[in-house]
């Protein structure tokens, strides 16, 4: 069995969003979620250095630059949503499964946008992944 | 994400998080307009919400180098939206929760869905 190349940067992701889910938790446990996002913002600001690109990024497309700062506005544009959802009276039990049906969104575009298909194997595993972010969440 | 892996055809890792950085920033302001430049100052809960930031930025650098590496978008996408599974088993074992039976089986879903995906 050879494990995808993907799989160790998906591994540093689940590491570090699991532990993240954690730090969320204590913090709404002293400020609201809304000002925590302001500040978890200050966090992204703090790496900022560490990964400043100088120069190089004259050398990147428009487009893909575009992308990037596009996905910075959607993805906190998401967590805001989330957070208004929650304040507005809709039920933390309905809401966040709701939210962590994300990746099905990707897999309904993904053919469209991305020109990318899936084997059946990968589409089992999708389902499966589904059926637990719902469950996690609940 | 489907931006992101846009973007991170080309772009590496650590500059797909800079330039996420710098368009989370209007976001930022707005949510801080809208509370008219008024936040808790509960020194705790700022410390463990920047210290999220900073966690969740090297995820999302994990993210954006998974999809760089020009794995399935739709497979890396459910596959890193397991971390609650990361979640539920860190708050066992340090904020001593317990699991309910729903999150038992939302683990073996997950774990099917890891074996799976490993092939």
């Amino acid at each position: 069995m050879q494990i995808p190349h993907w799989f160790w940067f998906a591994a540093v992701v689940l590491l570090f969003w699991g532990a993240c889910g954690i730090f969320q938790k204590l913090a709404t446990n002293y400020i609201s979620a809304e000002s925590s996002l302001v500040w978890l913002i200050l966090g992204f600001i703090l790496i900022e250095p560490f990964v400043y690109p100088g120069k190089s990024l004259l050398h990147y497309s428009k487009e893909n630059i575009l992308w990037g700062l596009l996905s910075g506005v959607l993805s906190n544009l998401g967590a805001w949503g989330l957070y208004v959802a929650m304040k507005s009276g809709g039920k933390a039990s309905i809401v966040a499964p709701i939210c962590a049906l994300y990746p099905a969104i990707v897999v309904i575009l993904a053919p469209f946008l991305l020109h990318e298909s899936i084997t059946l194997r990968q589409g089992l595993g999708v389902l499966c992944g589904l059926i637990a972010v719902v469950l996690l969440s609940v | 994400m489907i931006v992101s892996k846009l973007g991170a055809r080309e772009i590496p890792a650590p500059t797909m998080q800079f330039l996420f950085t710098l368009g989370s920033l209007p976001v930022g302001l707005a949510l801080l307009a809208g509370r008219r430049f008024k936040l808790e100052k509960e020194r705790k809960g700022i410390s463990y919400a920047i210290l999220t930031g900073i966690l969740s930025g090297i995820g999302g650098m994990g993210l954006f180098a998974a999809y760089g590496s020009g794995g399935n978008t739709a497979v890396i996408t459910t596959a890193t939206s397991l971390y609650p599974m990361v979640t539920v088993v860190l708050a066992v074992l340090f904020l001593r929760e317990r699991l309910n039976w729903i999150q038992v089986i939302g683990l073996g879903f997950a774990a099917a869905a890891f074996v799976l995906f490993a092939y």
